[in-house]
């Protein structure tokens, strides 16, 4: 081999280096570590607010992970899931119309999507990055607003939806907030981001 | 000097072809097709409902069946008492994957790698021609 061609040869061995390197983006920035619990589902002792009357929530804000979006009404899908927004209403989040209304006594039920294909990210799609003690504010139909903070953040494998824990009655006014997260699965995710919340304050 | 332009040659070619290696693999995610999860029209579906969706819980634990279509073999557990009328069956689908969203900026990463490889490959051609043509 002559010194020609070792250069030559050395060279390609950089390039491909170069470029494998390069061609391997770190994209799975939102998959979980997989399913379980990243805190406990209620353990964090909120200080309780008087629940509020029946009034739709028009708005959600979520200051943690800049969100400020819309809220629409979500119904059940012909074969009894809960419906979700459209892919192209990406950016709204959506409140589940058999749940109480924030601020409520019982469990308030709003979705919003994580990423939606073409579409790009959804609304809630740094929702697994909430703590607790984070802030969410529902704007209702009635001009109140409704405070919660957080009293858990849930990775849950979809096959193992904990129904109970988010649509089971409390004692108090609460807030869910709910999505996909952890590895892909298909054209979808293996799990849920299960976000639990309690009413702080209400006021206008 | 033939040597020369093979050996350019062969650095194109493997810049392009390490290149576009994981691009192909990305291919293999799922094409965008039409989620069935979150197709369904939520808010064009909702105004049809709009009379049950009224803002009066009794009513609604009352008639789960004027609320919502709830199917014949009820899948959904519809509840006289409690404060979610309709627990909806399964787990909510919020997410479609499809093409990732992060593929422009991994067309980027590929695209400046094959622009760098390109780029030190045409140098070492350079480099080789001058010293041949100094006769180091």
């Amino acid at each position: 081999m002559t010194p020609f061609s070792r250069r030559a040869f050395a060279t390609a061995a950089m390039a491909s280096l170069l470029v494998g390197c390069g061609g391997h983006p770190a994209r799975q920035t939102t998959a979980a570590s997989g399913s379980g619990t990243t805190s406990p589902p209620y353990p964090t002792p909120v200080k309780a607010a008087r629940p509020l009357g029946r009034s739709v929530p028009v708005r959600l804000r979520i200051p943690a992970i800049d969100v400020d979006t819309p809220v629409m009404r979500l119904g059940l899908a012909p074969d009894g899931s809960v419906r979700v927004p459209p892919v192209t209403e990406h950016d709204q989040a959506g409140w589940y119309q058999h749940s109480p209304t924030p601020g409520q006594t019982g469990p308030s039920v709003i979705l919003g999507h994580v990423t939606v294909g073409e579409y790009g990210d959804g609304v809630f799609r740094h929702l697994a990055r909430l703590h607790r003690g984070d802030r969410i504010v529902a704007r209702l139909e009635n001009g109140t607003a409704a405070a919660f903070a957080i009293t858990a953040v849930r990775t849950v494998a979809k096959a193992d939806f904990p129904a109970d824990d988010v649509y089971g009655d409390v004692s108090r006014p609460e807030l869910r907030l709910i999505t996909c997260g952890g590895p892909r699965s298909g054209d979808g995710y293996r799990d849920n981001v299960i976000v639990f919340a309690a009413l702080t304050s209400a006021g206008s | 000097m033939r040597r020369t332009v093979l050996s350019a040659m062969t650095l194109a070619c493997t810049a392009v072809l390490v290149s576009t290696a994981p691009a192909f693999a990305d291919g293999k995610t799922p094409a965008p097709r039409d989620p069935s999860s979150a197709a369904t029209p939520a808010q064009s579906a909702e105004p049809s409902r709009g009379p049950a969706a009224s803002p009066v819980p009794s009513q609604q634990r009352t008639r789960p069946g004027a609320a919502t279509p709830v199917p014949k073999q009820e899948p959904t557990k519809t509840r006289d008492r409690g404060q979610v009328g309709v627990i909806p069956r399964g787990a909510p689908n919020t997410g479609v994957t499809a093409k990732s969203s992060g593929s422009d900026a991994e067309g980027q990463l590929i695209g400046g790698g094959a622009a760098a490889a390109l780029v030190a490959g045409g140098a070492a051609v350079f480099v080789v021609r001058r010293r041949r043509a100094t006769g180091a």
